[in-house]
């Protein structure tokens, strides 16, 4: 009943259009990430799975209803806003009392879903509280304690952690995933911030200008983008993506990177895909997955800079086109200016068309 | 728009310490900007207060002959007062004040309301709307009291519509009948300030926080339900606001009434401005409108100092 | 959101009652601003809502030139009264702008003045006719009745609580950076106030003065009590405009009318943005 189904969906303002044509199905009781940069389409997306915008184009279902004629208030959807919209003039038990009062629910039967709601959320001894002045964390229980009242089958939470500290937020993460394990409600997430998404999520929607790129669970998206958008987006830093040709040395396929020089031998598999493409290609490989040596032969680029991040060191090397990152542990050895010869692990690099931008054989 | 009550210690903005010499020029400086201003005030409240004062317990009027000053000649203690308190005409008068109060500011109330819920989100043509509909608050009220004194003529507009809706010719002779004149009064000052009342709801109601207002929508509320335990709560302090400032004004009215009728006919629409200005113009007795004019003060400041600590005090409780 | 069509239906009706409401007196007036005397309808007549004959006889009239169809010669014409508003308004505007821009940012930068606020909120409490007797004495006694500055300087007074509360908002409201760049580079505390604070709030001062004028000039009661025949203003003058022979001036009041509602209503509309701030005393912001 409560899976989520976008057949077609698309949103213009005027001429700007928000979200191109979007499929997307989202299974009962899933906690799907809407995962993008700002601008993307995600809260539009969510904001019409709401009700409050009207496709342009397009059919939302819950289960086997089409949404179209159902006003934003009888969706039967939660929503937790940005800023959590709290009812500021209102206590915190008349805010979590609100939903089943506007549904014309009995005195007592309100009293009784409140003290259950305040109880499952610890809200309890702050039930009598102006919701006015009260910390973030706080604040976020209470929004979701006032949907979730209404059992709602489906829960929209639109960047909830945006405005809590850095150091908060994992705190917030670790609550909200509980929370959901609690509720096993359908979930959608809007965040713009991947470590939300790949912490929490089943399964990440990465969107960009309106437009899906590619749906998945977290270790999908990370393993095997589907394009070099989401290549570069998902990880931090995202994944290396250098220009080069496919070349026969005499042991198998390689790909000649220009200035760079050749990669190692391309796995067997990786060489399959790659015959059937033939062209220009990016050649991706993750930042922590590669390692550095000063003498050797393949990969070659100068060193230059060093980031220390604490545990780990960024080494950023070549320059332009060819630039890319290597993270190492703090105790590797690099000199800046330094010559260095990097070694990608081959099973875990990946290949983009350099035309389109698509993963080249996507679905190992 | 932001909403800024000032309490007694937003008032003056926290001073960076800085050293003495330039504490002490901020404080000389502070100190000949404000007073012009301080000398403008002074000048307006207390030697007047004083004067009006002293003249108030004597039978001083301008044709006595002599100086106010020497008012003390005509001493009478407080037989003003004791006048005052049996003057039948003064006391229907500030009945009359309250009922037109009463009336006015209520409908003005409602209506600014009502138009302010309309405009709160956007459509075609709403600035145009809106700037017209400001235009009423802004006519010199001399001059609308004028133009409802020629709408209400029995030969007017006003008659000349009633009669096209009713089929029969209407000649009403609104300004002078009692009851009639009262309300052509009241329908002036409701038409010149429901605008302001508009105004003022409407950069409060859109400062309502939308998301809340979303918030309640999804969780079911209806759009009177939306208005009743979101809107209108947020609104509070803007509404006490607007209804103060017409309170205020309403007490005070006097232009568009004293054109439209002169306060009749007879005493039917004076009200305590009309009424003291009668007595200062026609019968001259100053030393009894002081007397008027200071027991008017005495009780406004006492209700005014009376709202400000409730005012205060709910700040605090909701604190 | 989308609203439903009903809702806009009943919007737009609601807000054109409304505005039919608003612009009849108005447009009332001016038809008959440009009526000849024989619509003008006192009894009788036939009403009629549009001049059938328009005409600038009313206008001329007033200022001067008489007028065969009114029997009746103005003993003055409308010139004076007008000059009179236009300076008692006009100064009374710098005496309340001037007292209350220094005061306004004494208190917003030195904090000096804690008690203007309050003072000044009082004042605008009490019904003007309350505090008219020692006024009136006062302006007696230093020569001032029935002249412009005399006006000029009780509109001062009473209008500087506008000018207070609108200027405070603006200094409040206004970044401090550019002044304190000044203090660095060296320049007394007074002439960061008047070379760089003033300039920068030309287009707030202006939209206070404008607010404060449209007070002033919109004054009746203080006029009626203060002149008496040398200096009268539009409103003290337009009240009479009446003759025995020939009862009220309809049109020739009502031209008047137009002159003196013409100039506010056009500024009002200038300052929109605010007006609320000006009225509320600052207590909102739009």
């Amino acid at each position: 009943m409560s899976a989520i189904h976008l057949q077609g969906l698309s949103k213009k303002f005027g001429d700007f259009t928000a979200l191109k044509t979007m499929d997307l199905d989202i299974a009962d009781g899933e906690f799907m990430a809407l995962l993008g940069p700002s601008g993307c389409g995600k809260t539009t997306t969510m904001n019409m799975i709401a009700g409050m915008e009207e496709p342009t184009q397009g059919r939302i279902l819950f289960g086997e209803c089409d949404m179209a004629q159902v006003p934003m208030g009888r969706r039967g959807v939660g929503f937790v806003f940005q800023n959590y919209a709290i009812f500021t003039h209102m206590t915190v038990r008349q805010n979590l009392a609100y939903g089943p009062r506007m549904h014309g629910a009995s005195r007592p039967e309100i009293d009784r879903r409140v003290g259950a709601i305040a109880e499952l959320l610890q809200l309890t001894p702050l039930l009598d509280r102006k919701a006015e002045r009260l910390s973030v964390n706080i604040l976020q229980r209470v929004a979701i304690g006032r949907s979730a009242i209404l059992e709602p089958a489906i829960f929209l939470l639109d960047e909830p952690l945006s405005n809590v500290d850095a150091a908060f937020r994992a705190v917030m993460r670790t609550e909200l995933k509980h929370l959901q394990r609690q509720f096993r409600q359908t979930m959608v997430y809007v965040t713009h911030d991947q470590l939300e998404a790949m912490t929490m999520a089943d399964r990440i929607t990465v969107m960009d200008h309106g437009v899906l790129q590619q749906v998945g669970s977290p270790i999908e998206v990370y393993n095997n983008p589907a394009n070099v958008f989401v290549a570069r987006f998902i990880g931090s830093p995202g994944m290396n993506l250098l220009p080069g040709r496919p070349a026969e040395s005499d042991r198998g396929m390689v790909i000649d990177l220009g200035p760079v020089g050749l990669t190692p031998l391309l796995p067997a598999k990786l060489a399959q895909r790659l015959r059937g493409h033939g062209g220009d290609v990016l050649f991706g490989f993750r930042p922590e997955q590669a390692t550095i040596a000063h003498e050797g032969r393949g990969m070659k680029a100068p060193v230059t800079f060093v980031e220390r991040i604490g545990a780990r060191i960024i080494v950023h090397l070549g320059q332009s086109e060819s630039a890319m990152k290597v993270v190492l542990d703090n105790d590797a050895r690099v000199s800046l200016g330094a010559s260095a010869i990097i070694t990608p692990h081959m099973e875990s690099a990946r290949l983009f068309d350099r035309a389109s931008g698509a993963a080249i054989g996507q679905g190992a | 728009m932001t909403m800024a009550v000032a309490s007694e210690n937003e008032m003056s903005a926290p001073a960076p310490k800085s050293s003495a010499p330039a504490q002490d020029e901020r404080a000389r400086l502070g100190f000949r900007l404000t007073l012009p201003a301080q000398i403008l005030v002074l000048f307006i409240s207390a030697f007047p207060l004083l004067m009006q004062a002293y003249i108030s317990l004597t039978d001083w009027s301008p044709l006595s002959g002599t100086n106010w000053w020497n008012a003390w000649e005509m001493w009478n203690t407080f037989a003003n007062y004791t006048d005052l308190a049996m003057d039948g005409r003064f006391w229907s008068a500030l009945w009359r004040t309250l009922v037109v109060m009463l009336v006015c500011v209520p409908v003005e109330f409602l209506l600014g309301l009502a138009l302010a819920t309309l405009f709160a989100d956007d459509f075609p043509g709403k600035k145009l709307f809106y700037s017209i509909l400001l235009m009423p608050m802004m006519v010199v009220p001399a001059v609308a009291g004028y133009m409802f004194f020629m709408l209400f003529q029995s030969g007017g507009p006003v008659n000349d519509v009633l009669s096209g809706l009713l089929g029969f010719p209407v000649a009403i002779a609104w300004l002078s009948d009692p009851k009639l004149a009262l309300a052509a009064v009241m329908i002036a000052d409701i038409w010149q300030w429901t605008p302001l009342m508009f105004l003022i709801l409407l950069a409060g109601l859109v400062g309502v926080p939308q998301d809340q207002i979303k918030a309640a929508t999804l969780l079911g509320a209806n759009a009177w339900q939306r208005f009743v335990t979101i809107v209108v709560p947020k609104m509070k302090t803007i509404i006490i606001i607007a209804l103060a400032i017409r309170v205020i004004e309403n007490f005070k009215i006097f232009d568009t009434l004293y054109i439209m009728t002169g306060g009749g006919p007879g005493v039917a629409t004076e009200t305590i401005s009309v009424y003291i200005y009668k007595v200062t113009t026609q019968d001259l007795i100053w030393g009894y409108v002081a007397a008027i004019a200071l027991a008017i003060l005495v009780v406004l400041s006492v209700a005014a100092v009376l709202a400000m600590k409730r005012m205060a005090a709910n700040r605090e409780a909701a604190a | 959101m989308k609203r439903a069509v009903p809702f806009e239906i009943f919007r737009y009706a609601a807000i054109f009652a409304a505005l039919a409401v608003t612009l009849i007196p108005i447009l009332w007036m001016m038809s008959m601003a440009f009526k000849p005397i024989g619509e003008w309808s006192a009894t009788g007549a036939e009403l009629t809502w549009w001049p059938k004959e328009p005409t600038l006889a009313n206008f001329r009239f007033i200022f001067g030139e008489s007028s065969s169809d009114l029997i009746v010669a103005l003993d003055r014409t409308a010139l004076k009264p007008i000059l009179s508003s236009l300076l008692s308004a006009s100064l009374g505007t710098i005496i309340a702008m001037s007292a209350g821009t220094a005061a306004a940012y004494g208190l917003s930068r030195f904090g000096a003045g804690q008690n203007l606020p309050l003072a000044l909120t009082q004042l605008r409490l009490f019904p003007p006719m309350a505090v008219m007797i020692p006024v009136m004495i006062m302006w007696a006694f230093l020569n001032f009745t029935d002249s412009w500055w005399g006006l000029a300087l009780i509109y001062g007074i009473v209008t500087l609580p506008f000018a207070f509360w609108l200027m405070k908002t603006f200094f409040d409201d206004m970044p401090r950076e550019i002044e304190e760049a000044g203090l660095v580079e060296g320049c007394s505390r007074w002439r960061v106030f008047t070379r760089i604070t003033l300039p920068m709030m030309r287009a707030p001062l202006a939209s206070a003065a404008l607010f404060v004028f449209i007070l002033n000039w919109s004054d009746y009661l203080i006029a009626l009590l203060l002149t008496t025949r040398e200096w009268v203003t539009i409103p003290v003058y337009m009240a009479s405009l009446s003759s025995s022979m020939t009862g009220q001036l309809y049109g020739a009041k009502a031209a008047l009318g137009l002159i003196a509602a013409v100039p506010p209503v056009i500024m009002g509309i200038a300052i929109q943005r605010h007006l609320v701030r000006g009225l509320t005393f600052g207590a909102l912001k739009q």
